[in-house]
């Protein structure tokens, strides 16, 4: 590629959220494509893969790494906002996060390696869509709400039901993630965070598993599953999930799980891996992190 | 909305306007209006490293930075370390450990290790490697990469 490969795409830096907003609102009002940049970790690799998907009319580009309205941590009560254009290593930087939200810690030390956890974002992760998201995975087992706005209003929207097949969201055209939410969970509370690859850094996921749980006199009185690579959006594992909260936990059996499991995921075969070897690792991580839990 | 802006921005210490796309990526900027051919393209998706350099400071991939995002912003490439006669103690650490062999993935591998000694002056051997995992090396095997970088560490001491 050469400065000529990405010259033709038009290009806009709102300096407020608000002209972001009304500019994501007089183009949808068009039927204009219009492309949300913040890190680039998705965008720039899918124009060097397929270029030829250029043809036509470019949607416009426009920067929004950089609008302060989108960039913020913050604990306010028990709940962290984590603001949808910050990045990876700022996430794993911040000691609130570090102390009250280990998980997400973990995970945002785990994607890619430093250079792209400078650059990515959760709120880029989430739009992109792909099943293979780690950070995804993490909001998944944290059961985290999704602030989305437009010059219409906010509203918010439980990961749960954001996603409406692979790639597709319920996310308008005239919207745009603005922040993360999420309950946190008491001090200490068990975790797993999990990245199945062919090497640590760098390389996406086989499959990537995290687990959230709240643990009360032998019961879970909260569970949480995300898990990549494994269905056509990151999986929720509700099979899993039901399971887990239905009786003590010295009663949940590993084939109890197996079973569960399996009938939440659905994997593929492709570059990355097999459907065969996701349904076994897939199943052995949630097994592993039930046995943490019951020898608590 | 613009083909092509004027965009102000501090490369290697130097404060230059630059008339470019602002969807060009840094990486082309700085190899093809700049002249700065130290920055490599590798794979062009981020997985590599070649093409790292400093934004703020912080390593990032040229390659997934769009040359509209740099407005106001300050870019260090392996032009900004040192030069042929006075090379930095890394660089020199590089040359001595033996830490280059072809070459194409030496100019982001300083930049990563320049921005680890910055932060951590006395780096551990798996602070060393994770600060370099972004960058893949098909020579060495990285040990003596990562002996440089200790050196390094020495020498800066040393000097300081």
């Amino acid at each position: 590629m050469s400065v000529a490969g990405l010259a033709l795409h038009p290009f806009s830096t709102p300096k407020t959220l608000d002209e972001a907003l009304a500019l994501l609102a007089e183009r949808s009002a068009r039927a204009e494509k219009t492309v949300l940049l913040a890190g680039g970790t998705d965008w720039f690799v899918e124009r060097h893969v397929a270029p030829a998907e250029e043809a036509g009319v470019l949607p416009l580009v426009v920067d929004v790494s950089r609008l302060d309205a989108l960039r913020g941590i913050a604990v306010e009560g028990e709940t962290l906002h984590i603001g949808a254009a910050a990045t990876y290593l700022e996430i794993r930087k911040d000691a609130r996060v570090a102390a009250r939200c280990p998980l997400l810690a973990a995970t945002a030390r785990d994607v890619g390696a430093l250079q792209i956890q400078a650059r990515g974002t959760l709120g880029g992760n989430l739009a992109s869509g792909s099943p293979a998201a780690d950070g995804v995975a993490a909001l998944a087992a944290l059961d985290a709400t999704l602030l989305l706005r437009s010059i219409r209003g906010a509203r918010r929207v439980p990961l749960a039901g954001f996603y409406t097949g692979y790639r597709r969201s319920v996310l308008a055209a005239d919207e745009l993630i603005e922040a993360i939410e999420i309950a946190l969970p008491p001090e200490g509370s068990p975790f797993a965070w999990r990245k199945v690859g062919t090497r640590q850094a760098q390389a996406i996921s086989k499959v990537a598993f995290a687990g959230l749980a709240v643990v009360a006199s032998g019961r879970l009185a909260r569970l949480g599953l995300g898990m990549a690579s494994v269905a056509p959006t990151v999986a929720l594992l509700p099979a899993t999930r039901a399971l887990g909260l239905s009786k003590p936990l010295g009663e949940v059996t590993d084939a109890d799980v197996e079973q569960a499991v399996l009938a939440d995921v659905s994997p593929i075969d492709d570059v990355r891996s097999t459907a065969a070897y996701r349904r076994h690792v897939a199943v052995r991580l949630a097994q592993r992190f039930f046995g943490e839990l019951r020898a608590l | 909305m613009s083909m092509e802006t004027n965009i102000t921005l501090t490369v290697n210490g130097s404060v230059v306007t630059l008339e470019a796309p602002p969807a060009a990526r840094l990486l082309d900027v700085l190899r093809e209006r700049l002249g700065l051919t130290g920055t490599k393209e590798g794979c062009g998706e981020g997985e590599c490293g070649a093409c790292t350099v400093l934004l703020d400071g912080v390593p990032v991939n040229a390659c997934l930075v769009a040359f509209g995002q740099c407005d106001g912003r300050e870019v260090t490439t392996v032009e900004g370390l040192g030069s042929t006669a006075h090379l930095t103690p890394l660089q020199e650490a590089m040359v001595t450990e033996g830490g280059a062999q072809c070459g194409i993935c030496t100019p982001g591998m300083l930049l990563s290790a320049e921005a680890l000694l910055r932060e951590e002056p006395r780096p551990t051997e798996p602070q060393i490697r994770e600060a370099i995992a972004g960058n893949i090396c098909r020579c060495t095997g990285y040990q003596r990469i990562v002996n440089a970088v200790n050196e390094a560490a020495r020498r800066r001491e040393a000097r300081s």
